[in-house]
């Protein structure tokens, strides 16, 4: 286990050159864990948002929250991410765009699409 | 789980439950752009439809298939502490169950 490993170690992070298909698949990762995380929160307010007029404008109420907005843009970004990435995942599954050119493209689409949708749904919330 | 086909079915399951999800949350983000749920009556008349509800629930069953195999897969990559890879695969667990189990019967008070 504790063999010496030549290998270079570079801890700075602007040392380290991610290739655009490595970022797609990392944010793939966050995403999940972040969609995950905010399971039990959207599970809550679909209850509590049927539980009566009452629940439903308490369920608003929440939503109108200025610190929830912000923190749901993370959440659609997320959902966004995941969404658009695993499609893409599935395709190259297919064998669809997996030449090294094409899957650099569509990792530029997906991570650009994502972020421009987040935005606009930051738009769309506000 | 164990056994040499255990890493196909987790692939399997998590792109036949990905398949899913995709559709029923494109058909989500639709119908919210499309009809937004001004208020109350409308939104659990919408909810308690049959095939809205079941469509629901089959989503809320692929999300925790879907779940379990992705949060197992970056719990394995990132935790190599047995005794805590055990732990936090519980709690991972039991908060996907639980939740599961809470959307569901959320699903079927409502249908009632």
């Amino acid at each position: 286990m504790s063999e010496q490993r030549s290998a270079p170690v570079y801890l700075n992070l602007f040392r380290i050159n991610l290739p655009v298909g490595a970022v797609t698949s990392i944010a793939h990762r966050i995403s999940g864990v972040l969609l995950f995380l905010s399971f039990p929160l959207l599970v809550y307010l679909l209850d509590l948002s049927l539980r009566g007029p009452d629940g439903f404008a308490a369920a608003v109420d929440w939503l109108s929250n200025d610190f929830i907005r912000l923190g749901s843009v993370v959440v659609a970004w997320s959902l966004f991410h995941h969404l658009i990435g695993g499609i893409r995942f599935l395709l190259l599954d297919l064998e669809l765009g997996i030449t090294r050119p094409r899957a650099r493209v569509t990792a530029w689409l997906v991570n650009i699409a994502a972020v421009a949708a987040a935005l606009l749904y930051l738009w769309w919330v506000l | 789980m164990s056994g040499s086909t255990d890493g196909l079915r987790a692939w399997l399951l998590q792109r036949i439950s990905a398949v899913y999800l995709a559709g029923f949350v494109i058909y989500l983000l639709l119908h919210f752009y499309l009809h937004p749920q001004p208020d109350y009556p409308a939104w659990r008349a919408w909810v308690a439809q049959p095939l809205v509800a079941i469509a629901f629930a089959g989503f809320i069953l692929a999300l925790l298939v879907h779940g379990w195999v992705g949060l197992r897969d970056v719990v394995l990559d990132y935790v190599r502490h047995l005794g805590l890879r055990m732990l936090i695969l519980t709690l991972i667990a039991f908060l996907l169950i639980g939740c599961g189990f809470w959307a569901v019967r959320v699903l079927i008070l409502v249908s009632l």
